[in-house]
């Protein structure tokens, strides 16, 4: 038989694509020799919205960019804002900022664990995820008031307090929430074909992941040590205990375990939060609501946060009116994505979907 | 040394500098041999009278940030050659702001479809006119003013 090239296309409309991505392969066999991610097809130019309206408006659009961490998005705008315009925050504020964020930096890895392990052909792991998440989800559902979408995070503080029995049903999901990620660790880790179908795949070595501009838990996994939230410590990261977990492997394995200890970290940081939560107020009665739109500002900023995906940020560019010039979005996924490329070449086609949902790309974040 | 132009810094003092649109290329590539091994992001922003290209570098040593900017009227040289992650960065600009870099392997569009009219981050956007975009027979994507042929 002769040497012939077969050009496959997966995706967009595929169950492991975790949205609308395409990647056209080019195979020789079943080795990939080439893969070109195509992307776009979720594209809605959040920056030219956020660019219409006054800086709070924003905030909408913000949300829906990585829609399974929206709090870790508004978290980046917030920050940015308020940097921009100067604007102090009690104390109580940002301490509930913690709790949210690190709650849904949970919530979003959990998802991945469930969708990943449905890619690796496994079906439990998926229902056990959802359970979880079910329960963080009615915590902000009592606290927010919605279940996907917050709009929560405001100038000057955040638009509700946390409830008594919020702190309860918090304290609830603490207690046991460590032992159940075991159990669903072991099905995944403990799995004889998991293991063999992602350890040595997908790597990356450390060169490429500086390269391409890769953040996040799969920079952790290819044995850089960098944490935002210990590198430049905002909200009050500092002062809480929390490790950061690394590999040297860079594959999907390591990914895989990089993420899980993550959690564990971030259950960690929840259960401080509740210890040292402090009273008092919960926005900044100076920024009254009504008056939010009319807020001016000149100059730049750019505050970088750890999302679940990686360094995520958003640069405003302020011309002294109430509408900002120039709003650019920093998502982790759109550069996490950039190096799949690199991380197919070689690999067989069966490796291909856990390649790609090693890279855990949430397309509202990679189109924007 | 290249030189530089001027100076500025953003709210929470990440260090600007403003170089000339030829130098971009060589003062990037002496700030990488310095130790800013991340690009993080390539952006551009219409300022009505010219275009700005504005390039956003992290040392993952030393967690040091800087934020370099160049006046273009709309073509400067790729950094691709420098960081594989700059490939998909310049052909965002090039798709919403309309900056032309010069040898970039794959200059396309990324985000809109191929034959998109504008740019839509330009401040003269038309934003009430609409685009319609259908797949055509050959797999590629089509653009049209008409809403009958697209969606």
């Amino acid at each position: 038989m002769e040497d012939k090239i077969i050009e496959v296309n997966f995706g967009p409309q595929h169950p492991s694509t975790h949205g609308v991505l395409r990647i056209k392969v080019k195979l020789d066999g079943e080795i990939i020799v080439e893969a070109q991610p195509i992307i776009g097809y979720l594209h809605r130019n959040a920056e030219k919205l956020a660019e219409m309206g006054a800086y709070p408006k924003g905030m909408v659009y913000i949300d829906r960019l990585d829609y399974v961490a929206a709090l870790n998005m508004e978290l980046g705008h917030v920050l940015s804002i308020e940097n921009l315009m100067d604007v102090q925050v009690p104390e109580r504020a940002l301490w509930i900022r913690i709790l949210m964020v690190e709650l849904n930096r949970i919530a979003s890895h959990l998802i991945w664990l469930g969708t990943h392990g449905l890619d690796m052909g496994m079906l439990t792991p998926f229902f056990y995820c959802f359970r979880e998440r079910e329960r963080i989800l009615r915590i902000f559902d009592e606290i927010t008031g919605s279940r996907l979408l917050y709009n929560y995070f405001a100038i000057g503080g955040v638009y509700s307090d946390v409830t008594p029995k919020s702190i309860e049903m918090i304290k609830e999901w603490t207690e046991d929430f460590v032992d159940k990620l075991e159990e669903i660790q072991a099905i995944l880790g403990k799995s004889y074909i998991y293991v063999s179908r992602t350890r040595g795949v997908g790597k990356l070595s450390p060169e490429d992941v500086l390269s391409y501009g890769v953040t996040g838990p799969m920079q952790r996994a290819s044995g850089i040590k960098r944490d935002l939230r210990k590198d430049s410590p905002y909200l009050f990261y500092e002062k809480i205990n929390f490790e950061i977990p690394t590999r040297t492997e860079g594959d999907v394995y390591a990914r895989f375990l990089v993420r899980v200890e993550e959690m564990r970290q971030s259950a960690r940081i929840v259960k401080q939060v509740l210890e040292k939560l402090p009273q008092g107020d919960f926005y900044n009665k100076k920024y009254s609501k009504p008056m939010l739109v009319r807020l001016k500002a000149t100059g730049e900023s750019y505050v970088p946060t750890e999302s679940p995906k990686g360094e995520f940020g958003i640069y405003l560019i302020g011309d002294g009116s109430s509408i900002p010039y120039r709003v650019r979005i920093r998502s982790p996924s759109f550069a996490n994505l950039s190096s799949i490329p690199t991380m197919l070449k070689g690999y067989k086609i069966a490796d291909l979907t856990a390649a790609v949902s090693s890279a855990d790309p949430v397309f509202g974040e990679v189109d924007r | 040394m290249i030189q530089i132009e001027s100076e500025s810094s953003t709210k929470n003092g990440t260090r600007i500098v403003y170089v000339s649109k030829d130098n971009v290329l060589p003062f990037l590539k002496e700030k990488k041999e310095e130790g800013f091994d991340t690009l993080l992001m390539v952006s551009g922003v219409d300022y009505k009278d010219h275009l700005e290209v504005i390039y956003h570098l992290l040392s993952s040593t030393n967690n040091s940030r800087l934020i370099v900017k160049a006046k273009t009227d709309d073509e400067v040289e790729s950094v691709t050659s420098l960081w594989k992650g700059a490939n998909w960065h310049e052909r965002e600009t090039w798709d919403l702001v309309g900056i032309k870099f010069k040898n970039h392997p794959n200059l396309t569009r990324i985000l809109l479809a191929e034959g998109w009219v504008g740019h839509p981050l330009r401040k003269n956007y038309p934003m009430e006119k609409k685009q319609f975009v259908n797949l055509a027979e050959d797999g590629e994507d089509r653009v049209s003013f008409e809403n009958t042929e697209g969606y």
